[in-house]
């Protein structure tokens, strides 16, 4: 008898399902204008004296802990000023790599500022500030492991996080017989090559840097830089308030030094010059 | 110039065993509420209600946590268009999960109850839901308990596929720390020890309730 | 904040999603099939053998009991290679769930193997027969009954738990929609089509095993029908 329940169950949780698509898709349809009403999200965080801001605390030097193991790093470090030039509280919301945009969408953090570099695809999906950085993805790996550059990768296992930017550009200069092993964590990546389980993996050079220092048994090294980007902060589509604050916010830090100050304090290198977005 | 395993390394780790803790605590309440009202609407004589749980259980069931813990995370903000924080979400997809499994559980303690004590009490006369509250329960409860702390245990397990989606609980800290000390020998079986420490006595515990049970019921156990 | 659902993108990567559920079905028997005959041997060694060895099995099965499967994976996968053990994705998730599943299926052999009358056993030892044969005769068939529908619940449980292998890069069904739905953003559409997969999945061995059930244990029996009562 249980099982004839479960059948009718599922053959009813079946139509269930249709009928919330259909709801769930005109609900969209309904709201197909962005709310700009008076009190935009600017208003509301003024308001309420709190911004919530992404944290990826796995990333290097963007985003760490620190020896107490408090969230630290350049994009935290600037995530904090932002908060202190609004006058506002911070929540940093933890976030992995593929987390950080939809957190941003799903309204858990109305900033994400986690060295998301500017994209095409990106740029669909949210409103990029003028960026405030900028990075390089290469391809790091034991010094054992024999690559010079893009088609010294074919046969080998080659680590990669998901909703990155070298997620975006690796796959499309790896040659074939490159086998891709996907992780969903930056620090699940650099575990993964630490531990011998890829040959060599894509991230920022900074990370490559920090997990060579972090680690001089494993003797890491640069193999070849894949690409370089700017990156910023992202607010949700519809947010032109918060975004022009932030277009304000980074043409006044970028005058008075603060974001290259920030920026040498973590990474060791100069700021290049920002262009404007 | 990475941090060796220390004391704060394992303070850290100890910390998040805090919010296991309290994540399995606040989803084993809210599961037991809905659980009840399941096991109910399971066992009760009106149709639609024995078939609407029968569905829900079902999808539970029948699908992974893992699945619905990133359906509530990233589908129920979009679908209602609200703002939902990271902690609702996560207490509401394992507050379901719970609720499904437990609503099954505690079925099939009431279902065991011998249909005696239903006609019995109906001649006191009792009616159904005065039944149910003063003959059954308290008599499926007993035999409720010994899978109920088993599924606590299933519950506590459940609670580390929240670090999948970033949630800081205990084996989000490991990976945190592996993170910062690249000591995965020491730190991931390390974890597994601290959870084993949190599972092991409500799993012998559940172990002797189950044998005064059987016991009281007359059972003999081969081992 | 306005969404637009865009199904239309997940069918565009159904080959893709096949595949992974293809993976998914494969791990899971294979992790069936082998920690099945690991259990029968630690079910076999903990009703049988000497003392240390019963021991031995019992603390095997309450770590893997006690302790999360997601941390189980991460110590194969992560934390071995630093001792020189090194498995690769899919090996590493093979043996973490053939290990996981052995754990619980070695409890639910030993129930079976106990829930055999005593009676039958001590007239197999009148018979003459050996301890092998016992088994052989006596106490398989009876005990793969009893136990067959825990079996076949922990082997769903086993394949709905293959989601978390994912977390190690394995290009299952979740690894796969992980991938897509971080490349498109249409995280919901993704989420809500998978899940859709694996209650199929689901459902359908469900079916499958209940079919196998009643072929094999209820149908055409009439000795075992009237001795099982």
């Amino acid at each position: 008898m249980k099982r004839r329940d479960m059948l009718i169950g599922a053959a009813t949780a079946g139509a269930a399902g249709v009928a919330l698509l259909a709801v769930g898709t005109e609900a969209a349809h309904a709201q197909a204008t962005p709310p700009q009403t008076a009190g935009g999200v600017l208003d509301r965080i003024i308001k309420d004296k709190k911004i919530r801001i992404t944290a990826e605390v796995t990333s290097p030097p963007f985003g760490i802990l620190d020896r107490n193991n408090q969230p630290d790093g350049s994009e935290i470090e600037t995530s904090r000023q932002l908060a202190k030039d609004l006058g506002v509280e911070l929540e940093l919301v933890q976030v992995t790599a593929p987390q950080r945009i939809p957190a941003l969408l799903a309204g858990r953090a109305d900033v994400a500022i986690s060295s998301l570099s500017i994209t095409f695809d990106r740029a669909k999906t949210v409103m990029f500030a003028p960026p405030h950085g900028a990075l390089s993805i290469v391809i790091a790996g034991a010094k054992k492991t024999a690559i010079k550059s893009a088609s010294d990768m074919a046969g080998k296992k080659i680590g990669i996080t998901r909703a990155t930017l070298e997620e975006a550009t690796v796959p499309g200069i790896a040659p074939q017989g490159t086998n891709i092993v996907y992780f969903d964590d930056i620090a699940a990546t650099l575990q993964a090559m630490v531990s011998g389980q890829v040959d060599a993996a894509g991230m920022s050079a900074f990370a490559a840097k920090s997990v060579a220092d972090r680690n001089p048994r494993a003797e890491i090294e640069n193999k070849f830089t894949v690409r370089t980007a700017y990156y910023g902060a992202a607010v949700r589509p519809g947010d032109f308030d918060l975004l022009q604050f932030l277009r304000t916010w980074v043409f006044l830090n970028k005058q008075n030094g603060v974001l290259a100050r920030i920026y040498q304090k973590y990474t060791e290198i100069p700021l290049v010059d920002l262009p404007v977005l | 110039m990475s941090r060796d395993f220390d004391w704060p390394e394992f303070v850290f780790l100890v910390g998040a065993m805090r919010w296991t803790i309290v994540l399995s605590l606040i989803a084993f309440a809210g599961g037991g509420v809905g659980g009840l009202l399941l096991a109910v609407a399971r066992t009760s004589s009106i149709r639609p209600l024995r078939w609407l749980a029968a569905t829900y259980i079902g999808l539970i069931q029948g699908t992974p946590l893992l699945m619905q813990l990133f359906l509530a995370f990233y589908g129920l903000a979009v679908l209602a268009g609200v703002r939902i924080d990271p902690w609702p979400a996560v207490i509401l997809a394992f507050t379901l999960y719970a609720a499904a499994f437990l609503g099954e559980i505690w079925r099939g303690a009431i279902q065991a109850i011998p249909r005696q004590q239903w006609e019995a009490a109906a001649a006191l006369p009792l009616t159904p839901a005065a039944q149910l509250r003063y003959v059954i329960l308290p008599q499926a409860f007993r035999i409720a308990v010994p899978p109920t702390i088993g599924f606590l245990v299933q519950l506590v397990k459940g609670t580390s596929v929240a670090s999948i989606i970033g949630f800081v609980e205990l084996t989000r800290a490991g990976q945190l720390m592996v993170n910062v000390t690249f000591q995965p020998l020491i730190v991931y079986p390390l974890v597994a020890v601290l959870y084993f420490a949190l599972c092991w006595p409500m799993s012998f515990w559940s172990l002797r309730l189950e044998r005064k049970l059987d016991a009281a019921l007359g059972i003999k156990r081969a081992a | 904040m306005s969404y637009v659902f865009q199904f239309g993108i997940v069918w565009d990567h159904l080959p893709r999603l096949i595949d992974g559920a293809w993976l998914t079905l494969r791990l899971s028997v294979g992790a069936f099939l082998l920690g099945l005959a690991l259990a029968a041997l630690l079910a076999y060694a903990r009703t049988s053998g000497p003392r240390w060895l019963r021991i031995a099995v019992t603390a095997y099965v309450e770590f893997i009991r006690n302790t999360p499967f997601l941390v189980q994976l991460f110590v194969i996968y992560f934390s071995l290679p630093a001792i020189g053990i090194r498995f690769e994705a899919v090996t590493a998730a093979l043996v973490g769930m053939t290990l996981n599943f052995a754990g619980y299926a070695t409890e639910i052999l030993r129930a079976g193997i106990e829930s055999v009358p005593r009676s039958q056993i001590e007239a197999g030892h009148s018979l003459g027969f050996t301890r092998l044969s016992i088994y052989r005769h006596i106490i398989v068939f009876p005990a793969l009954r009893a136990v067959y529908p825990a079996l076949a619940s922990q082997f769903i449980l086993l394949m709905l738990g293959s989601s978390i292998v994912a977390a190690i890069s394995v290009e299952e069904l979740t690894g796969i929609i992980n991938t897509l739905q971080s490349t498109t953003f249409r995280a919901f559409e993704f989420y809500f089509v998978a899940t859709a997969f694996y209650l199929v999945m689901a459902v359908g061995m469900r079916l499958l095993l209940d079919a196998v059930y009643w072929s094999a244990f209820v149908r055409g029996r009439p000795v075992e029908k009237a001795w099982a009562r």
